[in-house]
């Protein structure tokens, strides 16, 4: 009966939600905004795109059973994941994705965006007698005449090649990757400026994964250890990313934030267990003192940009070494793991710098972790928590409930306590601030379907910091509200309308003495229309506005984006018409582009002028994908052209 | 005596036109409203209509018969500020062609702008359209002349036969490749029959240097053939109403439009349907 229930409820849902293989691409950027917790971090919703179109490649098996398979839906909680295996264990098999929302755990948002992700078919153990090789190669290059800079030692160009391969239970691959101004081979013997690869095994069995080469890991919250996507804090997203452990490849382009070497992840009935060794050279800044010639890490350099000679003199100066374990057990309703991580450097890093927010800098050459987290499904509430030591002396906390009263509305609560002498070289743990550590903070949201077709969800989340940061010479707060509407008007109009404040104390009349703080906020508020009059047009309209204080700044932003697949030829095309008008840099305005595969574009735009782009897309035959795209940025100085920015990317994929 | 005379009166207009523009009617290079459009708030790119067709090319698609029409807008009443417009429409397969010139200002300063358009429906519920405009300005004394070249371009869409949906884009072409530079603007909008004798449609309009515009109006059909409209504008919240009057082949509008410093803008257009 509630099977035939949710049936007719999504049948009834709008084809525009449903029906997206056109517009994936479109469907992919709108979930990442949406997971992305602040529009400003590229790195985060880049992420995010390239794991979304990873899935959108070889979609889920829900059908399977299996949490290995389900748990590749990154964006669920680990309990989540079990829900679902245990409702095809105790149900039969799922005969519409759209039977997801009865699952509990599941509300509708949720289970929406998992549909361009999954399939019912269940072939997931249907491994072919002999391996088939599958290769897949990508190149990137992006070009910025504009940006030339007279002290860059390299190219202006930005070259990004990927290359992946699986054969059976076999994957593998490389990253390499060149900066705008850097040198295209550097080194001896001469390589990349970075280059990553791996190889990979994963099984069914005993033995679930084992990785040689470079690869990211997250375990728990992540406050001990997260390479990827920092744990959600999106105020009105509707999934609620309540951690999930996992080691995989490393396939990005973050420099600095992974591990080499060795991990493997194991399973035995309710236990498991994952293992890492890595061995892996970082950038830093070096210094010594001046009475002696032993070296010390002034700072460890995390842009990964190598363009001038300084920087280079950056790159790989110091070996990090880090092994770790993890492992968990499940109950029936209730799953335990303990994590312990140890790093090493192979120089001492100073902490004292003598400034007072360095106070609680890390110092020393060695660093270990212990955690302990948990997670709890009972009937419809979700217990989530995570205690992380640093050598048994400072904390972090995390703890959290999801409650689901009714169908229809779901609500979260999140608590951290990170000390500010805790520190995490590869944890990323929820919250604000990039690392878990001095920040104490309170988060609450719900998603509520309030009537048909209409969703509105809300959040707030205060954050605390109890010692001094970067440009806070005083104890800080920070609040975060959000509110959100989202209507299905007809089958093919969807209208979103979202009004967030953001505010930070920070630091102003820094002349003498301690700086006094002021609290500056920003408050948007952005109208979005998306409609799809035709399965090959997808027709966006948005307008953002924007006005921050005390500055009393103020910007506003018209967008108009049109996507069109040609019925006749294999070519998408997308172009972007955008006209901004802000008072100045405190009121800019940020718009989401698309970009190419597993890129995106945040382009923070200020002043008054105009952003436009086309993308095109040609798919040649079965075998590859060609996309160009040109950008230009017009500034204005009244009528005046004052300065244009351009830029061209192009991507060539082939796989065979 | 004269020849001072007709120096001030030169001056002085050149002072208005340039402090009153700024003020008026969104971007300079816009063509005015036709009338009907004007008394509805100039709410112009969603609903079919013979001028409107010149502010959203892809409703030409919509203007099936031959039909020619004259405009005329005197702004604050200052007979130096009127633009005179005339146009015409000719339906010619799927498409329609429509050929538009406008003369704005006096014998001192004038602005003249012609365009030629084409609307195509691409399908029951899209339709797209594209004008090519050329600008002249002229002034006399030391100042410059100034001629231009640009294009507009719109688009369509009924997703319900009670709703359209409007685009349309003004000078998209980059102005780093012609002399002199010209202001870019975008619409998108929307409107709605509410019934038989009633439609509100409303848009937001930015253009490159200026605020976010909000305009939306409706048209009532009071009595057969006899339609009252009226409207509201964000841009010095301006208040305008109207009403027309189709007699057989010949379409006669009248409105008048508020500025909260300036005064009256009163606007009177004929159209007729040749075939």
């Amino acid at each position: 009966m509630h099977k035939c229930f949710y049936i007719l409820i999504f049948s009834l849902l709008p084809e525009i939600v449903f029906c997206q293989n056109e517009n994936l691409s479109e469907i992919i950027i709108s979930i990442a905004e949406g997971l992305a917790s602040d529009e400003s971090d590229p790195e985060a919703i880049t992420l995010f795109i390239e794991r979304l179109h990873e899935l959108s490649e070889n979609p889920v098996s829900i059908n399977s059973g299996d949490e290995n398979e389900i748990s590749r839906l990154f964006f669920l909680s680990d309990f989540q994941i079990k829900a679902i295996a245990d409702y095809v264990k105790t149900s039969g098999l799922l005969v519409s994705i759209y039977e997801i929302t009865g699952i509990p755990g599941f509300d509708q948002q949720t289970a929406e965006m998992m549909v361009p992700f999954i399939t019912i078919e269940n072939n997931v153990n249907d491994q072919p007698a002999y391996a088939t090789w599958r290769n897949t190669l990508l190149t990137n290059l992006i070009i910025k005449p504009g940006e030339r800079d007279s002290s860059d030692v390299g190219s202006p160009w930005r070259i990004l090649s990927k290359y992946k391969f699986t054969a059976g239970h076999i994957s593998g691959g490389f990253t390499i990757e060149k900066d705008p101004g850097e040198k295209t081979l550097t080194g001896k013997p001469p390589l990349p400026d970075f280059l990553s690869a791996n190889l990979s095994y994963n099984g069914q069995g005993f033995i679930r994964r084992i990785i040689i080469g470079d690869y990211g890991a997250r375990f728990g919250q992540g406050t001990n250890i997260n390479t990827g996507i920092r744990t959600g804090l999106s105020l009105t997203a509707p999934g609620y990313m309540s951690g999930r452990n996992e080691i995989r490849p490393y396939t990005s382009t973050d420099e600095n934030n992974f591990f080499r070497g060795a991990a493997a992840e194991f399973s035995l009935r309710n236990l498991g267990l994952s293992l890492f060794y890595s061995q892996n050279r970082i950038d830093g800044t070096l210094n010594s003192p001046t009475d002696s010639s032993s070296l010390f890490i002034e700072d460890f350099y995390k842009t990964g940009l190598h363009n001038t000679l300084s920087l280079m003199l950056k790159k790989d100066v110091v070996t990090e070494t880090s092994i770790g374990v993890n492992c968990t057990y499940d109950f029936s309703f209730l799953r335990v793991g303990l994590v312990w991580s140890g790093s090493s450097f192979s120089l001492p890093v100073n902490g004292e710098s003598g400034k007072p927010e360095d106070l609680f800098k890390f110092g020393g050459k060695s660093n270990n972790i212990y955690t302990f987290y948990y997670n709890s499904l009972v009937k419809k509430i979700l217990l989530f928590g995570e205690l992380s030591a640093n050598d048994f002396r400072n904390l972090a906390l995390v703890q959290g409930i999801t409650l689901r009263p009714s169908d229809r509305l779901a609500i979260n609560f999140l608590y951290r306590n990170y000390s500010p002498g805790f520190h995490s070289f590869h944890g990323k743990g929820p919250g604000n601030s990039l690392y878990p550590s001095n920040e104490q903070g309170m988060l609450g949201n719900f998603t509520f379907e309030a009537a048909k077709h209409l969703f509105i969800s809300a959040g707030c989340d205060i954050s605390y910091f109890p010692w001094l940061k970067y440009r806070s010479s005083s104890p800080s707060v920070a609040r975060k509200k959000e509110i959100k509407l989202k209507y299905l008007v007809t089958e093919k109009i969807i209208f979103d309308l979202s009004y967030n404040i953001r505010s930070s104390m920070l630091n102003f009349n820094e002349d003498q003495g301690i700086a006094n703080m002021a609290e500056i906020s920003n408050r948007a508020l952005k109208c979005l229309v998306k409609y799809s009059p035709d399965k090959n047009l997808i027709l966006s309209s948005c307008i953002n506005y924007k006005i921050s204080i005390p500055s009393e700044s103020k910007g506003i932003l018209m967008l108009q984006d049109v996507a069109y697949k040609f019925r006749q030829a294999p070519i998408t095309i997308w172009i972007r018409y955008c006209i901004f008008n802000t008072d100045n840099w405190d009121s800019r305005l940020y718009s989401y582009e698309n970009d190419l595969l597993y890129t995106f574009n945040i382009p923070a735009l200020s002043g008054e002028g105009t952003r436009s782009y086309v993308m095109v897309k040609w798919e040649i035959r079965d075998i590859a994908e060609l996309r160009f795209k040109y950008g230009l940025t017009s500034y204005f100085n009244g009528n005046t052209l004052s300065e244009n920015r351009d830029e061209l990317r192009i991507q060539f994929r082939v796989w065979f | 005596m004269k020849q001072l005379s007709s120096l001030q009166k030169k001056s002085v207009s050149v002072l208005i036109i340039l402090l009153s523009l700024p003020a008026s009617a969104g971007d300079l290079y816009h063509l005015p409203a036709g009338a009907g459009e004007a008394g509805m708030g100039s709410v112009c790119i969603m609903k079919t209509g013979f001028w409107s067709s010149f502010h959203n090319q892809a409703l030409l698609a919509y203007n099936r018969s031959f039909s020619a029409g004259i405009n005329y807008e005197n702004r604050f009443n200052i007979s130096e500020l009127g633009t005179r417009m005339a146009g015409i429409v000719i339906p010619a397969g799927r498409a329609s062609l429509g050929i538009v010139y406008s003369h704005f200002g006096y014998s001192y300063f004038r602005r003249e702008m012609g365009g030629v358009a084409c609307g195509l429906a691409l399908g029951e519920k899209i339709a797209a359209g594209i004008q090519v405009d050329y600008f002249s300005e002229r002034t006399t004394g030391e100042y410059d002349n100034f001629h231009s070249v640009t294009c507009e371009a719109g688009l369509t869409v009924i997703p319900q036969e009670n709703i359209k949906i409007g685009l349309h884009i003004f000078n998209p072409v980059p102005n780093s490749i012609r002399r002199t530079s010209l202001p870019t603007s975008l619409r998108a909008g929307a409107g709605i029959e509410l019934s038989n004798v009633l439609f509100a449609g409303a848009e937001a309009e930015m253009s490159s240097g200026k605020k976010l515009l909000l305009r939306t109006g409706f048209e009532y059909e009071a009595a057969r053939n006899f339609r009252l409209r009226g409207g509201f504008c964000t841009e010095n919240t301006s208040f305008s109403f109207g009403l027309g009057y189709l007699v057989k082949f010949l379409n006669l509008d009248l409105s008048f439009a508020t500025h909260e410093k300036l005064g009256f803008t009163s606007s009177c257009s004929l159209i007729f349907k040749i075939k």
